[in-house]
């Protein structure tokens, strides 16, 4: 165990960049969980008489056309665009996992039929696709993570069908054969636990995608809707104001996008570096 | 190679010539791009035939410069630039219009030496085709046509070698009007039928792609989506005063984005865009690099409207509570920054004009929605919707912003619901949303025909699914009645039924805010809503 | 000779091997367009005096009155026949639409891949040779900021800054400049046409138009190209030759880019097929911002409006192409290195 421990701190010495991220996760993390705590102004509230003011000691960033702090904004943003990003990547992650898997272990026509089933999904232009699905789901909370979700799976099913492919004919595996464990069995408590450091890597990157996935609906009009805030409807609803000077309005959301991702993308090397050295790239 | 080369010059035709070899700083460019026009629009010109069942709405006003129409609606002079004036119609193909005094028939003389595109005559034949097509073939200009009064193809007859009539059944204040409207072109015959076909009569497919016409400009290239490039037609003497227009070519292009419109009218790209997002106008106007037209847009109207055959808006208390519930003020000023004309507010207990479309006695009193809540046995809120189509996201994020948090007082909890445009008609349509906005522009402004498009029916501009008996009957008869004072009167009792049942709260007549460039002249706002190039000059 | 028709025998058999997945996308697109909750007839008939005949006779002529089942089955045989269906919002062929829009995307996609390229290899190239330093961990933050900067916010910044506020970019509209004349349609590629006909002010303009999105897009996929890049370099500078290489005294450019770059391109290779066909479906945002032309926005704008016919012909012709780019990479490969076989 102090071993683990020694090599964590050890590779995060080597890569400083690593321990910032860690630590601008944490600070979302804390701004996620007590942001409503945490904000200086209710983010909802308008005051169409303070609307378009720049970044002041009052309004650390800003407020937008109704005369809402977007310094708040964003704090309560956090939340909802963490819980999308996570709720969407578990899930594709479950579900991929639990079906490329099962498909990698038992091989065979299920394999084919889940491998030609994957073709198809890869074929499509994914971003489009999860317009669509929004589109016939309409843009609710749960219908965005389900679409991202959805185009994300065939990664999933890909990356654990092979890891699985490539150790079911190993050793321990066929000695809990032996032992008479059920194929079900064998899956989830033996390979599945194999392959997790690989997907971990996976999923932290995984994260930053899905955070950007969700905006660019938002931003094309097909996800979250106003008035709740969000980053990517943020930066939508900013974009009206270039022109007019108001930088303000999409500067800030969008920078905050940009961390946000950012922090996961490193976090995810960085996690290789931890899990994996040799795969660093 | 070679060849090509000389192929693509000759087809792109002089203004492209030199407008290719001579860019920047040559004369001859200099000269092409100030007889050229170039309006950036956002939208897809889906058809050049405008009674194409399909047409996206800016290919009616498009049509216009293309088509002649018999008659033409006039223009005046507004505080912020011309808009259409329908009290001065003028002939246009036609040179002279009589009515007979009975008002059942009218006369059409067809200008003498009026040409099409191709260099034929105008006949009088081609007339009556056109006017067959619109009430026979399978087109927007059936509906329209029956709005005049004009039904079947017997109704039109050839008297005389330039004269047709047009019968009624009896009089219509639209009869002549509704001959006005981009859906009532008028088609070279001749060269239509050559392209019409068994199961094609009325050459409707060959229309929507190709042009007939003999108006003012004629197409020069079109690449739907991108690109339309029209021609002067230096034949064409239809207009008021028989002068061409200034402009030799029209350059329309579509550019998605809204500020990058506008963007290329200041830094003198473009000449003109209409409908400039209200959030860049201070900013235009500040700079100054071009000039903003706020015509009041007074055919049009912005709503929040109810969906009265389902609780809880089939209750009118529940709707009055609501209307006044909306923060009028702060929408006004947040959503539309203040630019239009408002239609809350009014004050009075009696109309105080025979116009459908006036400021109606709303106002935000808080006190007085609860109370209506209170006798609606509402009184501990409710749930509901507000929806709205994603592409007027620009004006109604904010409005929703506003609505959901000032019901939210009343303990009513709304959720905003934004969607794709063709889900929110079709739920309209179906009446399957709640509480939604909606806007609407209406061709003709006589109020009979506004009441019967907003307020009446079955189709998708009666938004609210409204159906007052007595509303149909009050239309009906003021479309056929002739006496101003007993026609406002009925228009009188129309606007006190809307009053009291509050099928749409109107918010405003939005402004056109078209952009143009600081040189150019003449704009007009039509009813159409488009520009009509024939009004446009370089100063 | 023989080779070669082994070679082509291989290309078919792939090809044949596709249509299966080809096929599972017309499917699944048509189906997933019959969910949406907008019907095109009441969205299209939205004309002042349209009632419930004319968004009936709408229906009519799209076809949308007969059965599900029996609408799937024509499709199928029009998509045969090269018959993608007409799109109500420009009211033209599919076919056309896309033939016209896909070179639009295609030289955007082409000119972002080769700005993304021209940067990748020679930052993966300098990381690669100090792994660990300073240099590497710069690339290594430059690309993580590449591809976490929003596409959409990333255009936007561009188009405030060198349009608006330098005013060097031309305005964000397209391809061509509004009084530039399109060149003659040869292969749709503006630059390539240009050239072909020789002129050069007008190829120049089209270059200009091109850049802001080009650096948008290129922005985005510059990580997964330089990461591969330097991996690949540091796998292929670790072995035997270039330390046989190096130690012959050859000059060191020699050695990196001649033996060691060499021998690091066919994962290169791969990555950028990948890539590839990923941003061509991906620019959707990129054409929305920059007014461009191309598929991406054409499949976004009818898809708001419920318009069937374009948004499965886009799936389609994405899907064909991410096919057809998948086996040139194999083929590639597989001339490449004969170690690899082509299955």
């Amino acid at each position: 165990m102090s071993a683990t421990v020694q090599h964590v701190v050890w590779t995060i010495r080597a890569n400083p960049v690593t321990g910032v991220a860690a630590a601008g996760l944490a600070v979302l993390l804390v701004l996620a969980v007590f942001g409503p705590w945490l904000q200086p102004h209710d983010p909802l509230a308008s005051n169409v008489s303070m609307a378009l003011l720049p970044p002041s000691s009052q309004y650390w960033a800003g407020t937008d056309q109704l005369g809402r702090d977007i310094f708040s904004r964003l704090i309560a943003a956090t939340r909802l665009d963490l819980a999308i990003a996570a709720s969407a990547v578990s899930l594709s992650f479950l579900a991929g996992t639990f079906i490329g898997s099962i498909a990698g272990y038992m091989g065979g026509r299920l394999d084919r039929v889940v491998g030609s089933v994957v073709d198809v999904l890869m074929a499509f232009p994914l971003f489009v696709m999860a317009m669509a699905l929004v589109a016939v789901l309409g843009n609710r909370v749960e219908n965005i993570i389900l679409a991202t979700a959805f185009i994300n799976l065939p990664f999933y099913i890909r990356f654990s069908r092979a890891e699985v492919n490539a150790r079911r004919g190993l050793g321990w595996v066929e000695a809990a054969r032996a032992c008479g464990d059920s194929h079900l069995k064998i899956v989830l408590c033996s390979l599945v636990p194999n392959i997790l450091p690989a997907m971990a890597i996976q999923v932290s990157l995984n994260l930053g995608w899905a955070i950007l996935n969700a905006a660019g609906l938002s931003f094309l009009g097909l996800g979250i809707t106003a008035p709740t805030a969000e980053w990517g409807i943020m930066v939508a609803e900013g974009a009206r104001f270039i022109l007019s000077g108001h930088w303000w309005l999409v500067a800030f959301p969008g920078a905050a996008l940009m961390l946000t991702v950012l922090c996961f993308n490193l976090l995810g090397d960085g996690l290789r570096d931890i899990l994996d050295p040799r795969m660093r790239t | 190679m070679r060849l090509h080369r000389r192929d693509y010059l000759r087809g792109a035709g002089g203004a492209a010539l030199s407008a290719l070899m001579a860019k920047h700083s040559n004369p001859a460019a200099a000269q092409s791009r100030a007889n050229t026009l170039r309006h950036i629009t956002g939208a897809t010109i889906s058809s050049l035939d405008p009674t194409f069942q399909g047409a996206t709405r800016e290919s009616l006003p498009l049509s216009v410069n293309i088509y002649d129409r018999l008659v033409s609606m006039g223009r005046r002079q507004g505080p912020h630039g011309f808009i259409f004036d329908a009290d001065n119609l003028r002939g246009e193909l036609a040179e002279r219009i009589d009515r007979s005094s009975d008002g059942l028939t009218f006369t059409f003389h067809i200008r003498e030496g009026a040409t099409w595109h191709d260099g034929s005559p105008v006949e009088v034949q081609d007339i009556k085709w056109s006017l067959d097509r619109a009430v026979t073939a399978r087109s927007f200009a059936k509906a329209q046509m029956a709005i005049g009064s004009q039904t079947s193809t017997d109704q039109f007859t050839v008297v005389g070698d330039r004269q047709l009539q047009i019968k009624l059944d009896r009089p219509n204040r639209l009869a002549l009007l509704t001959l006005s409207v981009p859906f009532l072109p008028m088609f070279n015959s001749k060269l239509a039928q050559r392209h019409a076909g068994s199961d094609d009569p009325w050459a409707i497919n060959w229309l929507k792609d190709n042009a007939a016409g003999g108006g003012a400009y004629s197409v020069e290239s079109n690449r739907p989506g991108q690109q339309v490039v029209l021609r002067r037609n230096d034949r064409w003497k239809n207009g008021p005063d028989g002068a061409l227009p200034f402009f030799q070519r029209i350059i329309i292009q579509t550019v998605p984005d809204v500020s990058a419109r506008v963007s290329l009218v200041e830094r003198g790209d473009a000449d003109l865009t209409l409908d400039a997002a209200a959030s860049d106008i201070p900013g235009i106007e500040q700079r100054g690099r071009a000039r903003v037209l706020p015509i009041t847009q007074t055919n049009a109207f912005q709503c929040v409207s109810f969906n009265v055959r389902t609780a809880p808006f089939d209750d009118v208390r529940v709707r009055k509570a609501v209307a006044a519930a909306l923060p009028y003020d702060d929408m006004f000023t947040a959503a539309i920054f203040g630019r239009g004309q408002p239609l809350y507010g009014a004050t009075w207990s009696e109309p105080p004009s025979p116009s459908v479309f006036q400021p109606m006695p709303n106002r935000t009193d808080l006190e007085k929605a609860r109370e209506l809540l209170r006798e609606a046995g509402r009184g501990g809120g409710f749930r509901t919707t507000f929806s709205y189509p994603s592409s007027a996201s620009a004006t109604v994020d904010p409005m929703a912003a506003l609505i959901k948090e000032s019901l939210a007082r009343l303990n009513i909890d709304v959720t905003v619901q934004k969607m794709p445009d063709a889900q929110f008609t079709t739920m309209l349509v179906e009446r399957r949303l709640a509480m939604f906005f909606d806007f609407g522009t209406s061709w003709l402004t006589p109020s009979d025909y506004i009441a019967s498009n907003f307020y009446s029916g079955p189709g998708r501009w009666n938004s609210s699914g409204w159906n007052n008996p007595e509303m149909p009957g009050l239309i009906e008869q003021a479309r056929y009645e002739t006496r101003q004072d007993a026609y406002d009167d009925t228009v009188m009792r129309m606007v006190r039924h809307i009053r009291d049942e509050v099928p749409v709260v109107l918010l405003w007549h939005p402004s056109h805010d078209a952009v143009v460039g600081r040189d150019i002249e003449g704009y007009t706002y039509w009813f159409h809503r488009g520009a009509d190039y024939r009004d446009l000059r370089r100063a | 000779m023989r080779g070669i028709v082994r070679v082509s025998s291989r290309i078919a058999h792939r090809l044949l091997a596709s249509l299966p997945a080809l096929v599972g996308v017309l499917v699944f697109t048509f189906l997933l367009m019959r969910v949406l909750p907008g019907d095109p007839a009441v969205f299209f008939a939205s004309s002042p005096t349209a009632g419930p005949e004319e968004i009936q006779q709408i229906r009519v002529s799209m076809g949308l009155d007969r059965s599900i089942p029996e609408q799937l089955v024509l499709y199928l045989r029009d998509v045969l026949t090269g018959n993608l269906g007409r799109s109500m919002s420009t009211g033209q062929p599919v076919a056309t639409d896309l033939a016209q829009r896909l070179p639009a995307s295609l030289e955007l996609t082409l000119a972002a891949l080769v700005l993304a390229l021209a940067c990748a290899i020679p930052l993966g190239v300098m990381a690669a040779l100090r792994p660990g330093s300073a240099v590497d961990h710069g690339v290594r933050l430059l690309c993580s900021i590449g591809v976490c900067a929003p596409t959409f916010v990333c255009g936007l910044v561009l188009i405030y800054v060198f349009y608006v506020v330098l005013g060097i970019a031309p305005d964000p509209t397209g391809r061509i400049g509004a009084f530039d004349a399109p060149p003659p349609d040869i292969t749709g590629l503006l630059l390539v046409d240009y050239a072909l006909v020789g002129d050069f002010e007008s190829w120049l303009s089209a270059v200009s138009q091109l850049i802001l999105p080009a650096v948008t897009m290129a922005l985005f996929v510059l990580a997964p190209l330089a990461r591969m890049t330097r991996a690949s370099m540091l796998i292929a500078l670790g072995s035997d030759f270039i330390r046989t290489a190096r130690s012959v005294g050859l000059p060191p450019f020699k050695v990196i880019v001649g033996y060691g770059l060499r021998n690091a391109l066919l994962p290169i290779i791969t990555i950028t097929g990948v890539v590839f066909s990923t941003m061509l479906g991906a620019n959707v945002l990129v054409e929305k911002v920059f007014a461009w032309p191309g598929v991406g926005s054409y499949a976004l704008d009818a898809l708001v409006s419920s318009d069937y016919a374009p948004v499965q012909g886009f799936v389609l012709l994405m899907a064909m192409i991410f096919v057809v780019v998948n086996l040139t990479i194999d083929t590639l490969y597989g001339f490449a290195d004969p170690r690899v076989s082509l299955r």
